[in-house]
């Protein structure tokens, strides 16, 4: 049997393949018995693409789009449109939002470098209702996954609790779409963040508004071990013996600071380096410095193809951020006195206005790890909060 | 042998100080849960002083950019150093399938289907003594040419013709304020100008020529009767010095070695400003040419040096020019600073010079450790000698008993073997920091596995840091670096792109599509892992193509390549580049075009057809 036959795709472009192939299968029914099923394998994708290619630009090449009503993503008698969402009534009575992610957080976007279009909703105490995907031009077929599991992954968001926190690697599995572990961190972002953009609006989440101060311009001589006692750095810490891996050495030994501070940013990267990222910057912009030793890796090697790093992500309050190569520049040295020789390391430049220096935020982490030949992943996180003596 | 175990003794009791003061620091400032950090300062320590490693691991990167002149491959190279590894090739003057130099229409309006070349030397453009990571410029001896590197692309922009020379040899960079001229030399003298033949060849001569950097035009020439090889500029913005070992005007090499002395050129390049704005100067093949032989002009200073010399270089503190003797066994130092007092008349050219130290037999080149050390290499008996330029100075002046001490040399290491150039890091700018050698050895016989007659070329890492040279690696190059420059990296690195600017090139495709004007046409395509712009395109039998790609990807690293079956073409675009490519379509039949630079997992697909019906 053709595997495409047996898994249609859903709306358009999987329609069209889907008929033409098998047109095309009928015509060769009598060579089917001696041919293999790599070789269909390899026909099927060939013909996927040949057949899409007669009928669709190239632009919409990889393109799958989905029609959608509200009530996909939540049970409702009547919505009511606002300006970014919808509300959703149960008799006069507001029971919950639907929106949809480009109007939130269009600015992440996935492997493809499109942002993938996602309608949601959540009731009034930020239960997520539902979640549709819309629009998206991932190549998971690519690394033998169907639409199927794409969908897959995303109802385990139904249910779950946006305002309380949804822990990428614990909350939501990516087992349905291991691999797809790009398009996996974006969508998460999307859906995340959206939601708790909405709850904020809707009044669900009380908006601590900490004070934004200013960064202090002093330059003091800081060594390694003054960043650490001053908090200047913070450390995550993964053993190997917690991912039940051989060695006593840590899996992964992480540092993360804020650059701008010159207290910090000149120790950590040296005077000219430090320059260098500041002269660089955009108004708004703020570059953190990772880096870390140990066998585990927090960059991986994925952005070299795709350009997203996909283990990584920065939070604050409901915004979320992930960094491409764009935003990167290689770490490999720490000037500070005492400071350990990173294995790996890097700049990166949270773009946009949107991030506060002065107020805490988190590094979130999702780390993938063999155990023998099987891939497992590790979450983990650590918030950091500028000290005072950084401040003005 | 007793005397390299002292040695090796006296290092390890360095390097337990080192580690004895991390100790104490350690004791000072870090309680004991952080002992590890201890080790990494005392580490730290004991870098340098003749202890450091080569060794880059899997995702470290070189300290060094090192750009080499590839000889007559008529490539540049760049080489991570201290790792040694090859990064890229810049193809140049040569014809490059892989990358479609010599193939695609831009690259070939630069050459004008001359793929020869001859690469010798390699300098980068400065800001206040320092590179300022703008470009590299590189000569041809072969073709005569100047073509200039723009870092950020790290590809050739511009490729300038020289008449009226031959053998260019010497190239180098004004230091001084910053890049504005550059100056290449000739070591062959033949007419100027080169036509009629039939001129007797005590009327050949050499051409100084002076190029301006950023429009890659000649300013002028400078027509002396001697041949020049290598050059240099000063630190003050002042000169440009050449060496010169036939003032005998020979066409044999017995007739070129028939004088005892040779010179050592300066040109003053104010003089050369003013003779310009005053109109001293003829027009020869469209370049303005100033006579600077022997009386006939004031630009020219002829400083007696001892017999064929061949390298000059710059001391990075700007003092000292370094004469290396190659036939004779000395370098010959001229101080820079007593150069006006020549022009002016107060001094007689040879009264600059302040010492000419023993060196070795066949002194070649001179580069410089930063800390007041000279290194040379010598040809004949393949070492490089480390040596001080103050106590030879000292000793000079002192006479002719206490020269023959040699106390000025400081080390001799032996390479294998045979060495031309030599160059450490930064030794070109006033911050040469002493860390790193490059010893460029012709012969590689025994070093490396045998890989038939013509055999790589061997290259020698050698630590510097220390009071003694030590070999630390050796490298295999194939054809045939002669010179190089090792940058460090935070100079170059900041400068260099992802991707190109799109827009750049006018031709830029966003909109695949075709275009017939009677027998031309143009195919625009986009490429975009996996697809390009169009699945097919059809052309009729004898039309003139030319198909224009622009990588669409933005992603860095991911390229793409245009390759036609059975049509002789292939060339790469990186992200954001456009090239172009012509051809007459004189086979009919049907054609795929794919893509050659890997770029996705559906690369293999990533092909369209090219059919070219009849006419």
């Amino acid at each position: 049997m053709v595997p495409g036959c047996i898994h249609p795709g859903t709306i358009s472009l999987n329609t069209i393949w889907y008929k033409s192939s098998c047109i095309m299968n009928q015509k060769r029914n009598k060579y089917r018995r001696v041919m293999q099923r790599t070789i269909l394998l390899c026909l099927y994708i060939i013909m996927v693409f040949t057949s899409s290619t007669l009928y669709a630009a190239q632009s919409k090449y990889f393109e799958h789009r989905y029609e959608y009503k509200l009530e996909d993503v939540m049970k409702a008698e009547k919505f009511a449109q606002k300006e970014r969402y919808w509300e959703a009534y149960a008799g006069v009575k507001i029971i919950g939002y639907v929106f949809l992610s480009k109007d939130w957080t269009e600015r992440h976007v996935g492997y493809s470098g499109k942002h993938m279009e996602t309608l949601i909703g959540i009731d009034t105490s930020g239960n997520i209702t539902g979640v549709k995907l819309l629009f998206h031009s991932e190549p998971i077929v690519l690394i033998g996954l169907k639409e199927d599991n794409y969908q897959e992954y995303l109802k385990q968001y139904t249910g779950k609790n946006a305002i309380k926190g949804l822990t990428f690697g614990n909350e939501i599995k990516m087992d349905a779409i291991t691999g797809a572990t790009v398009t996996a961190a974006v969508q998460h972002a999307i859906i995340t963040e959206s939601a708790k953009k909405v709850a904020g609006i809707a009044g669900m989440t009380k908006h601590t508004q900490d004070k934004v101060r200013k960064i202090s311009s002093k330059s003091d001589i800081l060594n390694w071990k003054d960043l650490v006692d001053a908090g200047a750095v913070k450390n995550i810490l993964i053993t190997s013996e917690e991912l039940a891996l051989e060695g006593k050495e840590a899996y992964l030994d992480l540092y993360i600071g804020l650059v701008s501070p010159p207290s910090i940013g000149k120790n950590v990267l040296g005077e000219r380096f430090y320059n260098e990222i500041m002269e660089a910057l955009k108004p708004g912009e703020t570059p953190v410095f990772i880096f870390s030793m140990g066998a585990g890796s927090f960059k991986g090697s994925g952005f070299a193809r795709g350009g997203v790093f996909e283990r990584f992500s920065i939070e604050q309050e409901a915004r979320v951020f992930n960094f491409t190569d764009k935003d990167y520049r290689i770490l490999t040295e720490v000037a500070a006195k005492g400071a350990p020789k990173p294995k790996e390391g890097g700049v990166f430049i949270i773009r946009g206005k949107e991030f506060e220096p002065s107020n805490p935020f988190k590094l979130k982490l999702m780390l993938p790890y063999r155990v023998g030949t099987e891939k497992k992943f590790k979450t983990s996180g650590v918030e950091y909060k500028l000290p005072d003596r950084f401040l003005e | 042998m007793s005397f390299d175990r002292r040695d090796f003794l006296k290092y390890i009791g360095m390097a337990g100080v080192a580690a004895g003061a991390g100790v104490v620091m350690l004791d000072k400032t870090i309680n004991d849960k952080d002992k590890v950090l201890g080790t990494a300062v005392a580490q730290a320590e004991t870098k340098g002083n003749g202890h450091q490693s080569a060794e880059v691991k899997p995702g470290e990167l070189d300290a060094y950019y090192g750009f080499w002149s590839g000889g007559h491959s008529g490539e540049v190279r760049i080489l991570g150093v201290p790792s040694m590894r090859e990064l890229k090739r810049i193809p140049v003057f040569n014809m490059d399938v892989g990358s479609g130099w010599g193939i695609t229409n831009e690259s070939k309006a630069l050459l004008k289907g001359r793929f020869c070349g001859d690469t010798h030397h390699v300098h980068g453009s400065y800001k206040d003594g320092v590179y300022d990571g703008k470009y590299l410029f590189v000569n041809d001896k072969l073709n005569n040419r100047v073509a200039r590197i723009r870092v950020e692309y790290m590809e050739v922009d511009k490729i300038l013709d020289v008449p009226n020379i031959q053998g260019m040899h010497g190239l180098f960079t004004q230091r001084y304020p910053k890049t504005e001229w550059l100056v290449c030399n000739s070591e062959f003298q033949i007419p100027v100008p080169n036509n009629p033949s039939d001129v007797p060849q005590d009327k050949y001569y050499g051409c100084h020529t002076i190029i301006d950097a950023e429009k890659m035009e000649i300013v002028c020439q400078v027509m002396v009767d001697e041949n020049m090889d290598l050059a240099a500029t000063d630190y003050g913005g002042k000169y440009s010095m050449t060496t010169s070992y036939n003032i005998e005007k020979g066409v044999t090499v017995s007739e070129m070695l028939a004088s005892d002395f040779d010179y050592m050129l300066v040109f003053n390049w104010d003089r050369i400003r003013k003779a310009l704005k005053e109109g001293k100067f003829k027009v020869i093949e469209g370049v303005k040419m100033i006579d600077g032989r022997e009386g006939k002009s004031d630009i020219v200073v002829r400083i007696p040096v001892a017999k064929n010399p061949h390298g000059i270089n710059i001391s990075p503190d700007g003092k000292y020019a370094v004469c290396s003797g190659k036939v004779s066994p000395n370098c010959t130092v001229v101080a820079i600073d007593k150069l006006d007092e020549v022009y002016s008349g107060k001094i007689k050219p040879k009264d600059c010079i302040v010492a000419q130290p023993y060196i070795g037999l066949g002194p070649l080149h001179t580069t410089f450790d930063g800390r007041g050390n000279a290194i040379t290499s010598v040809f004949i008996d393949s070492t490089n000698v480390k040596w001080n330029i103050q106590k030879a100075i000292d000793a000079e002046k002192k006479g002719a008993e206490e020269k023959k001490k040699n106390e000025h040399i400081v080390d001799v290491l032996d390479i294998t073997y045979q060495v031309g150039h030599i160059m450490a890091t930064m030794a070109e700018t006033k911050e040469a920091d002493g860390k790193w050698l490059v010893s460029l050895n012709k012969f590689a016989k025994d070093r490396f596995i045998n890989v038939g007659p013509l055999k790589n070329e061997c290259e020698q890492l050698v630590d510097i840091s220390g009071d003694k040279l030590k070999i630390i690696h050796d490298s295999a190059q194939y054809i045939e670096p002669h010179d190089c420059i090792i940058v460090r990296r935070d100079i170059i690195e900041k400068h260099v792109k992802d991707r190109f600017n799109m827009f750049e090139h006018p031709l830029a495709v966003t909109r695949s599509g075709v275009e017939r004007k009677g027998k031309k046409v143009t195919v625009k395509l986009t490429a975009n892992a996996p697809v390009f712009g169009l699945q097919e395109v059809k052309v009729k039998k004898g039309d003139e193509v030319t198909v224009i790609v622009t990588n669409n990807d933005e992603i860095s690293d991911l390229g793409h390549g245009f390759a036609l079956s059975n049509y002789n073409i292939n060339f790469v675009v990186a992200p954001f580049q456009t090239k172009s490519v012509t051809f007459t379509a004189d086979k009919p039949g049907v054609y795929w075009a794919y893509c050659t630079n890997f770029c996705h997992a559906l690369h293999l697909e990533m092909r369209m057809r090219i059919i070219v019906e009849k006419a």
